[in-house]
């Protein structure tokens, strides 16, 4: 006992100086985790990691990123939400948090603060190359001329694509074989293999295999920013305007609610910074991703206007769990 | 011409040279340790690579990659425990070599065997990519899933003389793949859904940790008991020869090449993976394998049963860029990574990457001829220094093992303690549970080949059935799953007729 005794005051100490270096928000002693909830290398993975990387040169406190994969997002998001407040824990979030949220595998964007709103990935509805359909027309009226022979695949239920799947085929009365799939990539095999006839891609998908996709609508309201993807029209072009689709992946950073203002401010800025550097914006530009930076209260209102916009969409697919 | 020269001009530079040495070193340092997979030593390079040359950095990763593959052979020839899941196969032969003595020729046959089959899988990639490329699409759900099954016949061979356990293993193998959550729906899929769906649990068990588990944590358990019951130290090692004689590896060109061919072939199929490639592999030699005299059976130490499972994993590594490099579709974690790599450098792969940039091409070609180099070097350098390990006394060797088993857990999750600590559990209770099995003399091995076909099982046959509009016959009008369901007929009925 005598050393339990002794050991008891030093421990009271150290309780003590806890909440006095909380509030120093860098302390250089610690480590800033970036939490992907993807494995290393998808495509949520590489959009973010070079802004990580630039992230480095404006942050005082060391950086390591954590890819923790698994149930669409919902695994790395409840680590998250399971470390403490203190600024010391971000979350790679966006769109794939409010599927994930919304179809009840974490309490995710509930009981987490949006700091910095980063930028949308579009979609592209894509057949192969070769195929006999031609416009996103051409695969409505093949899918309604058969019902349920036309494979319509998403990279996964759990994320924006497979909410997007479904609201399209609502929209024309379940007339798809809706079709999920593990990730980008099988689908992708899938649907050169031929033995899906479109699919639902993230921009970036289709940049690798220009001549054999042909990509039929972009879900996004612009076209893209990319000079070879620019002449596919938009939903509205298409004659869909009244189709109301997920039009992309969209990133944002996250840390849990209760976090102390001076870390979120101090992120927010190093972010801010980084974002801004050559390295990323030319990145985000060979990509054609498109940016709607925002800090902040402004990150907050813009994800809670798409939390309003997927609603009624995840109830209607009726994936949204109570 | 030009291209070639281009591309050597990227490579034979001191700088790429360098990070090639120091990538393959970690890459067998890492693949050496148990549960520290070749995915994570390519995610924690990859951080490095986006400061160097596009060429120097692939070329980088590539020899953690294939340093990886072929060091997680190191453990499982000397202990009995695969460093990651390319080595599964090549514990039962090499870890009878060691206990038979023959720990250095174990280790040096595996070295060659890395060698050549990386070499040759290479030159493939080299020569028909583009071909292959399109080909591996014609491997769709359908065709998957009859791989998986093929590889649940393997399970026979594994049993170890009792088929009937082999079955009950691999059927709770398969069973345990299924725990966790829905593939399709991500629905829970456990006991208790409602408490346990939002708790580490919706994860399942993973093969990392179930790895460990199963062959690190319960073969510690089983040397403590067996440190208890004899109190004497392990007979010293002997090293003997590091090479088989070149008459005997030419006695064994036909392994080396089906090995390769299996390795290649399922490297590229993209989602199929090495565990399947070593396991086929193993059995192939065993089936063509004839006996000599004064060497056991394949399956208890023999040479070929080292050389066959070295061989596919490494003719993986140079099958798995095929999709990569001509499609831009990774076939596994690893090659996700890898792309990744390219892709935050600007480099777009694909047709058109053949295209515009062939020195690149070429840069990366030799840049993985390299890496082979690299990493046959660095383990024959070792051939020699990793069996003192077995001199290591046991009562200090089992803590180790332990220690690093855990430590290898806990680091799939990097910083993510939850997670983590679920997935320690896991090899713990896993590892008390394989020390019991182990003791009842049912065999390991089909419960993890259970594990990774699992998943690859459901999903496949799930995706086909969806993909058919709900037929489940599907699988009858695919000639490629006929035409290997004739082939595996014929080989079974060959193998008998010659006995």
């Amino acid at each position: 006992m005598k050393y339990l005794d002794a050991l008891a005051p030093a421990l009271l100490l150290a309780a003590a100086s806890l909440p006095a270096q909380a509030q120093e928000w860098p302390n250089e002693e610690l480590v800033l985790t970036v939490v992907v909830p993807y494995a290393a290398g998808g495509g949520t993975d590489s959009a973010v990691r070079p802004l990580i990387e630039e992230l480095r040169n404006h942050l005082a406190v060391r950086i390591q990123i954590s890819n923790i994969g698994g149930a669409g997002s919902a695994a790395g998001t409840n680590e998250v939400l399971n470390m403490p407040a203190d600024g010391y824990a971000v979350l790679v979030s966006g769109t794939h948090t409010i599927a994930a949220t919304m179809q009840g595998l974490t309490d995710g964007y509930r009981e987490l603060d949006q700091i910095v709103a980063l930028n949308w990935d579009p979609f592209i509805v894509a057949v192969l190359a070769d195929s006999k359909i031609e416009s996103m027309a051409d695969l409505i009226d093949a899918a309604q001329a058969a019902p349920g022979t036309i494979c319509l695949g998403n990279a996964g239920m759990g994320g924006a694509t497979g909410v997007a799947s479904i609201a399209i085929d609502l929209a024309f009365d379940g007339i798809f074989n809706v079709t999920p799939f593990d990730g980008g990539q099988n689908l992708r095999t899938d649907v050169l293999g031929g033995r899906c006839d479109a699919g639902i891609f993230s921009q970036s998908e289709i940049l690798t295999n220009p001549d054999d996709f042909r990509p039929l609508v972009i879900l996004t309201e612009d076209r893209s920013l990319l000079d070879g993807l620019s002449d596919v029209p938009n939903l509205v072009e298409a004659g869909f305007d009244a189709l109301d689709v997920p039009g992309g992946s969209f990133r944002s950073i996250a840390v849990r609610q209760g976090t102390p203002d001076a870390a979120r401010e101090a992120i927010a800025a190093a972010f801010a910074a980084a974002y801004d550097s050559a390295s990323y914006q030319s990145f985000m530009a060979e990509q054609g991703i498109i940016s709607t930076f925002a800090t902040l209260e402004d990150a907050q209102a813009y994800f809670d206007d798409l939390v309003t916009g997927y609603e009624p969409i995840v109830r209607a697919s009726g994936l949204y769990a109570q | 011409m030009d291209d070639l020269l281009a591309g050597v001009a990227m490579i034979a530079t001191f700088e790429t040279l360098f990070w090639i040495a120091l990538g393959s070193i970690l890459g067998i340092v890492l693949g050496a340790l148990p549960g520290l997979t070749a995915t994570m030593g390519v995610a924690l390079m990859l951080p490095v690579s986006f400061y160097l040359p596009t060429a120097t950095g692939m070329a980088m990763l590539l020899s953690v990659y294939t340093g990886a593959v072929a060091g997680a052979s190191i453990p499982a020839i000397l202990l009995g425990i695969p460093g990651n899941p390319n080595a599964l196969a090549t514990v039962r032969d090499g870890h009878a070599m060691t206990r038979a003595g023959q720990a250095g020729l174990a280790l040096g046959s595996a070295a060659v065997a890395s060698l050549v089959g990386g070499v040759l899988s290479l030159m493939v990639l080299i020569l028909f990519a583009p071909y292959l490329a399109a080909a591996t699409l014609a491997f769709g759900a359908t065709e998957k899933f009859a791989i998986a099954a093929l590889g649940l016949l393997i399970i026979a061979a594994m049993s170890e003389g009792n088929l009937l356990r082999g079955i009950a293993m691999g059927a709770l193998g398969v069973c345990l793949s299924l725990l966790g959550s829905d593939p399709f729906t991500n629905a829970a899929r456990l006991p208790f859904a409602d408490t346990l769906a939002s708790t580490p649990f919706h994860n399942g068990i993973e093969l990392i940790p179930a790895l460990i588990g199963l062959f690190g944590i319960s073969q510690a358990l089983l040397d403590l008991a067996r440190l208890r019951n004899t109190a004497g130290a392990e007979p010293v090692a002997r090293i003997g020869n590091v090479f088989p004689s070149w008459a005997r590896l030419r006695s064994m060109w036909r392994v080396f090449l089906e090995s390769t061919g299996i390795g290649t072939l399922i490297g590229a199929i993209p989602g199929a993976g090495a565990s399947v490639a070593v396991f086929l592999a193993h059995e192939r030699a065993r089936k063509t394998s004839r006996p000599v005299d004064g060497e056991p059976a394949v399956g208890e130490g023999r040479i070929e049963g080292v050389i066959a499972p070295e061989a596919a994993n490494n003719a993986v590594t140079g099958g798995a860029l095929i999709p990569v490099l001509s499609l831009g579709i990774p076939g596994d974690a690893v090659t996700a990574v890898l792309l990744g790599a390219l892709m935050i450098k600007g480099v777009v792969p694909g047709a058109a990457l053949f295209a515009n940039d062939m020195p690149l091409v070429y840069a990366i070609f030799l840049g993985m001829g390299a890496a082979l180099m690299a990493m046959f070097v660095f383990q024959l350098l070792g051939v020699r220094l990793f069996p003192l390990l077995l001199r290591v006394p046991l009562s200090f060797l089992i803590p180790c093992v332990l220690i690093l088993s855990c430590v290898g857990t806990f680091a799939v999750d990097g910083q993510a303690p939850i997670k983590a600590g679920y997935n320690m559990a896991v090899a713990l209770a896993l590892g008390v549970v394989g020390y019991w099995l182990r003791r009842a003399e049912y065999p390991i091995a089909p419960l993890v080949l259970g594990l990774i076909l699992g998943p690859m099982l459901e999903d496949n046959y799930r995706l086909a059935v969806k993909l058919a509009q709900g037929d489940h016959l599907v699988f009858l009008y695919s000639p490629i799953v006929l035409g290997m369901v004739a082939v595996m007929a014929l080989a079974t009925l060959a193998a008998r007729g010659r006995r």
